[in-house]
C-alpha cells in the first residue's frame, strides 16, 4: 500500500506535497487523519479523505448553520438527509404522493467547460431524485452570468455553452424545464453560478433510502452504468477551492463528461427495477454516484446504515487498463447509480440492465455489477490486486466535521447606507419604461428557454413565459398539480445581503401562489464565497439568517438544499452573496391555474401589496445610476395576509390572470401579462394605467411605485366581481385598482400611450444577441 | 376486437409514455414495445414512433434506429398496408427508411428533416394545418378539410430539405399533409419554427398509410396541457391535438 507520508513533515514540507498531489485536505486535517488511523494513510486513503472532508460533502463550514432552518411542517413527508426532500402533494386512492425535489450547484464545472459543466449538473441532480426511488417529472435552471456584452468575452462564451449544455442533457432525458431564471452581472464575471433544481414523483410507501437497510450485512454492493474512467478525477476538492487560472487544464480534468443518452436508457431500466422490486415488496438500498465516486457513494450508503463496506476495486467496470486505484475509487465519472441488494435478487436486477435494457451495447464497457458487499465490521476496506489499498474506520471517514470560522455579527453587516441621500428626480415614467424593459435582468428569457424541452412527457400545464411560476400535472388521471419557481436577486443582495436572501424566500413563495398554488416547501442554493473570509462567511450566516427567518414567519419548511463555496477567482473577485430558492406548489385541481396572460378588454386590474420608496438594488435605480436606497424591510403579517388574500380570491374563482411583482416593477409586469396576447390568433388587448398617485399611497413616489421590485401581485379581474374582490380583502391588504384592460393594443401610462408592439420588439430583443 | 398498437421505443427515445396514453384514450389497445422486444412487432395492427432521441441523433436524427431490426418490421408492415405513425424523431426515423415521402428505395430517403435554419433545438407551441384531401391519407381521413391541430414543436432538426426535384415530387404527389399554422389557420413564415421547406410539418407516402408529423400534438391532447383555452369542465379529458389519434384510431377501426 503505497502511503501518503504526513508523520515526520514539517508544516511546510506537508503543505507543499499536498498542493502536489493535488489535494485540498489542509495540514492540520492531514494530521488528524494520519493520528486517528495510527500511521500515514495511504494515496488512495488521502484522496477518500480529500473528496470526503471537501466542503462539497461535509458542508464542514456550513452544516451547523443550516441547523438552524426550519425543516419541520405538516407538507414534510422526508427532511433534509438524504440526496433529495420530500414534499406531501395529495392522496389519489388511498396512497400518499410525494414531489421530491433536490437542487445542486456546478458553478465551478461550468465556469471551466461550461457545456459539459451544466450538462453533467443536470445529470447529477436527475441522479439524487432518482435514487429516492421517484420518477423524475420536471427541472429547472436558475443561471448567474456576467457581462455578455462582448461576443469575444468568455462570459458570453459561458452563458451560450451552460444553455447548449442544459438543453442537450434535459432535452435528450425527456424531462420538462418548467421554471428558471437569469441574471447577468460582472460579479459574476470569473465565476458563474449554475443552479439546477429537480423534481419527482413517488408514492410514499414506495420511497427507496439511501441506506443500507436493517438486516443487510452480506448483502450485494451493486455498481451500475457507465465505465469508470479518469473524468471527474478529483471533482469534490476542486469544487471547494477558489478557481486558479494557472490551473486550467488540471480544473478541466476535474469536469465530468455528460452522457444524456446513456442516461435516458439507465433511467427507464432503472424504472423497471423499481417496478420489480415493488411487486416483491423488497427494500433495498439506492444512491447516486456523486462526489467522492464509488467510495463516497458506498461508504454513505452503508455507514448510513450502520454498516461497513468492502469494495473490491478490481470488480468495477473501468474504460482502460491499469488505472490507479485512487481514480477508479474516488473518480466522478457521471451516469453510475449504486445498489445495496440481497444476494437472490441481484441476478434479476443485473438481467434488466444488462440484458433487458443492453447497458453494454448502449455505451462501451457500461453495466451493472457486483463491486462489493456490506460488513458488519464499521470500517471500509477497498482492495485492489492483492492489496488493501484503504481501510478505515467508516464513522471517521463520512461523520461530521466542523470548521469554526470567524463571523461579524449581524449589527455590523454591510448594507447600502440608508442615510446616504437618494434621489430619483423628475422622470418620465413612459420613456423609463422602455429602458426597464430591455434592462438585462427585465427582457425577455425566450431566446434562452425556447431551447428547452418544456412540454415532454405531455403533463405540461403553464411552460415557462407564461407565468411566473411552471406547473405540472405529473399523475395520471388525476387532476393534482405541482408549481415550481426560482428565486434570488443579486443586484438586491449587493444593497444588504440579510434582507435579499428573506426576499429571495418571499417571491419564490409568490411566484407560487400566483398560479393558484398552495406554497408547499422550498429548496436552498447557498451560493457564496470563500468562507475563510471573514466578509463572504458573515454574508452566508446572514444570509441563512434571512432565508430561515422568512421560511419561518411564511411557514414553508426546507426539505433539501445544497452549499456551494469558494465561489470567486483567484484575483479575489468574488460573486454577489447568492442564495437562490426553489418552492413547490401544490394544486388540488388544475382546473383552478391561474395563468398571467390578459384575458378580457374591460377587466379591472388591481395591486395587491402597497408600493414602497426604497428601492434597493431594482433594475430602475441602476438605470438611473442611483443606489435605490435600502432595501425595504419585510412586513410579514401584511405578506400572509396578502397571500391568504391572493388564495381566497384564486379559489373563489375571481382572479382571470396574474403576476407575481418581479424585476421591472408594476409597470413591466402588467406590460409582459399583454406581450402574448400579441401573437397571432389571439385578441391583442392594451392596458390603461391609472397614474401613480391615485394608488400608490401617501408619500410614495411616482417612479418608485411603477417600478420598485419588492413586491405584490397584479390581479385582472371582471369588473363586476371588483365588489366581491375588495370585500374579502381583510384588514391587512391592501388592495388598490390600478387601471382596466383594454382593447386596443396600447398601454396608457403617464400621459403616455405607448404602442405594445414596439415594446415587446424592445423587451424581446436583448438576450437575442447573446442566443441568436 | 380492438385495434393493436405498438408505440416503439429504441435507445434514447423518450416520449413513449404520454404518445401510449393519448393512442390509449382513444380506445386502442396499445403496448410499448422495446427494443428488446423487437420479434413481438409482427403481432400488432399498427405501429406509432414516438419522440426522442434514438441512437443519440447520431449522424442525422433518425438515421441509425431506421437500421434498427425494429425497423425491418416496421417496413415489412408498411408495405404490407399497416398503418404507421412517426412523430417528431418517429418522423424522422420514418423519413430516413424512406417510407415517406416514399418516392425512393427503402432506406434511401429523397428528403431529410436536418437542423432547424435557427441551428439550435426549438420548443414552440405550433399548429399542425392539414393541406391534403382528408381521405388522401388513412390517417387524416376521418379529419375535416384544412383541420387545424395544436402541437408542440420541441425539436433541433425538423427542417424540411431535398432537392427542388424532390420538392416537386412531394407537392406534386399529394405528400405535403401538414404545414404549420397560426391559431386562426393562417399560413405564413412565422408561424414556421424551422426554416421547413414548403412550411412542412407533416409528410405522408404515395399510399396514404404512413404519416410523418414533427410537432408533437400529444403534448397538447388533454384539457389541462391549454389553461387558456380552456371550454370543458373535465381537465383530465383527451382534447386539442387528440383530433390526430382519434382520426388514427378511426382507420383502424375501419381496416
Amino acid at each position: 500500500m503505497r502511503s501518503f507520508p504526513v508523520n515526520g513533515l514539517s508544516d511546510d514540507e506537508l503543505r507543499a506535497q499536498a498542493a502536489r498531489t493535488g489535494l485540498a485536505l489542509r495540514v492540520d486535517e492531514l494530521r488528524r487523519i494520519a493520528e486517528r488511523l495510527g500511521r500515514d494513510p495511504s494515496i488512495v486513503e488521502a484522496h477518500a479523505f480529500d473528496a470526503q472532508w471537501s466542503e462539497h460533502c461535509s458542508y464542514k463550514s456550513s452544516r451547523h448553520l443550516l441547523r438552524k432552518l426550519p425543516t419541520e411542517g405538516p407538507t414534510v413527508m422526508q427532511g433534509p438527509a438524504e440526496d433529495a426532500g420530500i414534499l406531501h402533494l395529495g392522496e389519489v386512492h388511498g396512497s400518499r404522493w410525494g414531489v421530491v425535489i433536490a437542487h445542486e450547484s456546478h458553478n465551478h464545472p461550468s465556469q471551466v467547460v461550461p457545456f459539459e459543466g451544466a450538462a453533467t449538473g443536470v445529470g447529477g441532480i436527475v441522479r439524487d431524485v432518482l435514487c429516492m426511488g421517484a420518477e423524475v417529472i420536471a427541472i429547472a435552471d436558475p443561471l448567474r452570468f456576467g457581462r455578455v456584452e462582448d461576443p469575444e468575452s468568455h462570459q458570453r462564451y459561458v452563458a451560450q455553452g451552460v444553455v447548449d449544455g442544459i438543453a442537450a442533457y434535459g432535452n435528450a432525458i425527456g424531462i420538462p424545464n418548467i421554471a428558471g431564471d437569469a441574471y447577468f452581472d460582472e460579479r459574476f464575471d470569473d465565476n458563474c453560478l449554475v443552479n439546477v433544481v429537480a423534481l419527482g414523483l413517488i408514492r410514499e410507501q414506495d420511497i427507496i433510502h439511501s441506506a443500507a437497510p436493517p438486516g443487510s450485512e452480506g448483502w450485494d454492493i451493486v455498481l451500475v452504468g457507465k465505465a469508470t474512467d479518469t473524468s471527474g478525477f478529483g471533482g469534490a476538492a476542486f469544487s471547494s477551492v477558489t478557481l486558479d487560472e494557472a490551473d486550467e487544464d488540471a480544473n478541466k480534468g476535474a469536469v465530468q463528461v455528460p452522457d444524456p443518452f446513456l442516461k435516458n436508457v439507465i433511467m427507464r431500466a432503472t424504472y423497471r427495477v423499481f417496478e420489480y422490486l415493488r411487486e416483491r415488496k423488497i427494500t433495498v438500498g439506492f444512491k447516486d454516484l456523486g462526489a467522492g465516486g464509488i467510495m463516497g457513494c458506498s461508504a454513505e450508503i452503508c455507514s448510513s446504515g450502520g454498516y461497513g463496506a468492502i469494495v473490491d476495486l478490481d470488480d468495477v467496470n473501468t474504460a482502460m487498463k491499469n488505472m490507479p486505484p485512487e481514480v477508479i475509487a474516488v473518480g466522478e465519472t457521471q451516469e453510475r447509480l449504486c445498489w445495496v441488494l440481497p444476494g437472490e435478487v441481484t441476478p434479476d436486477v443485473l438481467r434488466i440492465y444488462n440484458e433487458e435494457f443492453s447497458l453494454p451495447q448502449i455505451a462501451r464497457g457500461a453495466c451493472a455489477t457486483v463491486i462489493g458487499a456490506v460488513q458488519g465490521e464499521k470500517r471500509y476496506v477497498l482492495r485492489h490486486g492483492d492489496e488493501i489499498v484503504m481501510d478505515v474506520p467508516i464513522d471517521f471517514l463520512t461523520g461530521s466535521i466542523r470548521d469554526e470560522l470567524p463571523v461579524r455579527p449581524m449589527s455590523e453587516r454591510k448594507v447600502t447606507d440608508p442615510a446616504r441621500r437618494y434621489v430619483v428626480g423628475e422622470h418620465d415614467a413612459a420613456q423609463l419604461l422602455v429602458r426597464v424593459l430591455e434592462h438585462r435582468d427585465v427582457c425577455s428569457r425566450e431566446p434562452m428557454y425556447v431551447r428547452y424541452d418544456g412540454a415532454v412527457r405531455g403533463t405540461t400545464v403553464i411552460p415557462r413565459g407564461y407565468a411566473s411560476a411552471g406547473v405540472i400535472a405529473p399523475i395520471m388521471g388525476s387532476p393534482l398539480g405541482v408549481a415550481l419557481a426560482v428565486a434570488g436577486n443579486p443586484r438586491m443582495s449587493k444593497a444588504d445581503p440579510y434582507l435579499a436572501a428573506a426576499y429571495a424566500v418571499l417571491e419564490a413563495v409568490r411566484k407560487v401562489v400566483s398560479v393558484g398554488a398552495r406554497p408547499l416547501g422550498l429548496t436552498d442554493c447557498l451560493n457564496f464565497g470563500n468562507p475563510q473570509n471573514i466578509e463572504h462567511y458573515s454574508e452566508l450566516v446572514h444570509a441563512i439568517d434571512g432565508i430561515g427567518a422568512a421560511a419561518r414567519e411564511l411557514g414553508t419548511p426546507y426539505v433539501s438544499g445544497n452549499v456551494s463555496l469558494y465561489n470567486e477567482s483567484k484575483t479575489g473577485n468574488a460573486i454577489s452573496a447568492s442564495p437562490i430558492i426553489a418552492c413547490v406548489g401544490g394544486i388540488d385541481d388544475v382546473s383552478n391555474v391561474v395563468t398571467a396572460t390578459l384575458k378580457h378588454a374591460g377587466s379591472a386590474l388591481f395591486l395587491l401589496g402597497r408600493p414602497q420608496n426604497a428601492v434597493g438594488g431594482a433594475a430602475f435605480a441602476e438605470l438611473l445610476e442611483q443606489t435605490g436606497g435600502p432595501v425595504p424591510p419585510i412586513d410579514y403579517e401584511r405578506a400572509i395576509a396578502e397571500i391568504a388574500f391572493f388564495r381566497a380570491a384564486a379559489d373563489a374563482g375571481f382572479i382571470r390572470s396574474a403576476r407575481s411583482v418581479g424585476n421591472g416593477g408594476v409597470l413591466a409586469t402588467l406590460a409582459q401579462m399583454a406581450f402574448p396576447t400579441l401573437q397571432p390568433g389571439h385578441k391583442p388587448l392594451g392596458l390603461n394605467v391609472l397614474p401613480a398617485r391615485a394608488w400608490a399611497g401617501d408619500g410614495v413616489g411616482e417612479i418608485e411605485a411603477y417600478f420598485g421590485e419588492c413586491g405584490g401581485f397584479v390581479i385582472e379581474a371582471s369588473g363586476e366581481d371588483a365588489q366581491a374582490l375588495a370585500s374579502i380583502a381583510a384588514e391587512h391588504v391592501v388592495l388598490m385598482r390600478i387601471g382596466e384592460v383594454t382593447s386596443n393594443c396600447v398601454m396608457r401610462v403617464a400621459g403616455a400611450a405607448l404602442d405594445l408592439r414596439t415594446l415587446y420588439d424592445r423587451w424581446s430583443k436583448p438576450l437575442t444577441e447573446v442566443y441568436p | 376486437m380492438r385495434a393493436k398498437v405498438a408505440v416503439l421505443v429504441f435507445p434514447g427515445t423518450n416520449s413513449e409514455i404520454e404518445t401510449w396514453r393519448i393512442c390509449r384514450d382513444v380506445g386502442l389497445d396499445t403496448h410499448v414495445v422495446h427494443w428488446s422486444q423487437a420479434a413481438s412487432l409482427p403481432n400488432y395492427d399498427a405501429y406509432v414512433l414516438p419522440g426522442g432521441f434514438a441512437y443519440e441523433d447520431r449522424v442525422r436524427a433518425g438515421a441509425i434506429p431506421a437500421h434498427d431490426p425494429m425497423m425491418d418490421y416496421v417496413i415489412e408492415g408498411a408495405q404490407s398496408g399497416k398503418l404507421v405513425l412517426g412523430v417528431c424523431n418517429g418522423a424522422q426515423i420514418v423519413l430516413e427508411a424512406g417510407l415517406v415521402p416514399g418516392t425512393g428505395a427503402v432506406r434511401k430517403p429523397t428528403a431529410a428533416f436536418t437542423r432547424n435554419a435557427a441551428a439550435h433545438f426549438v420548443c414552440k407551441h405550433v399548429y399542425l394545418k392539414l393541406t391534403i384531401p382528408p381521405e388522401r391519407c388513412a390517417i387524416t381521413a376521418a379529419l375535416s378539410p384544412h383541420a387545424l391541430i395544436p402541437a408542440w414543436a420541441a425539436h433541433g432538426e425538423g427542417r424540411l430539405a431535398a432537392t427542388d426535384e424532390h420538392l416537386r415530387e412531394i407537392t406534386d404527389g399529394g405528400h405535403l399533409a401538414f404545414v404549420y399554422a397560426h391559431a386562426d389557420g393562417s399560413v405564413d413564415e412565422r408561424a414556421v419554427p424551422n426554416g421547413s421547406a414548403l412550411g412542412c410539418a407533416g409528410l405522408t407516402n404515395r399510399e396514404g398509410n404512413v404519416l410523418a408529423i414533427m410537432p408533437h400534438p400529444e403534448r397538447d391532447a388533454w384539457n389541462y396541457n391549454h389553461p387558456d383555452r380552456r371550454q370543458t369542465d373535465n381537465i383530465l379529458a383527451p382534447s386539442g391535438g387528440v383530433m390526430l389519434f382519434a382520426a388514427f384510431a378511426q382507420a383502424l377501426e375501419r381496416l
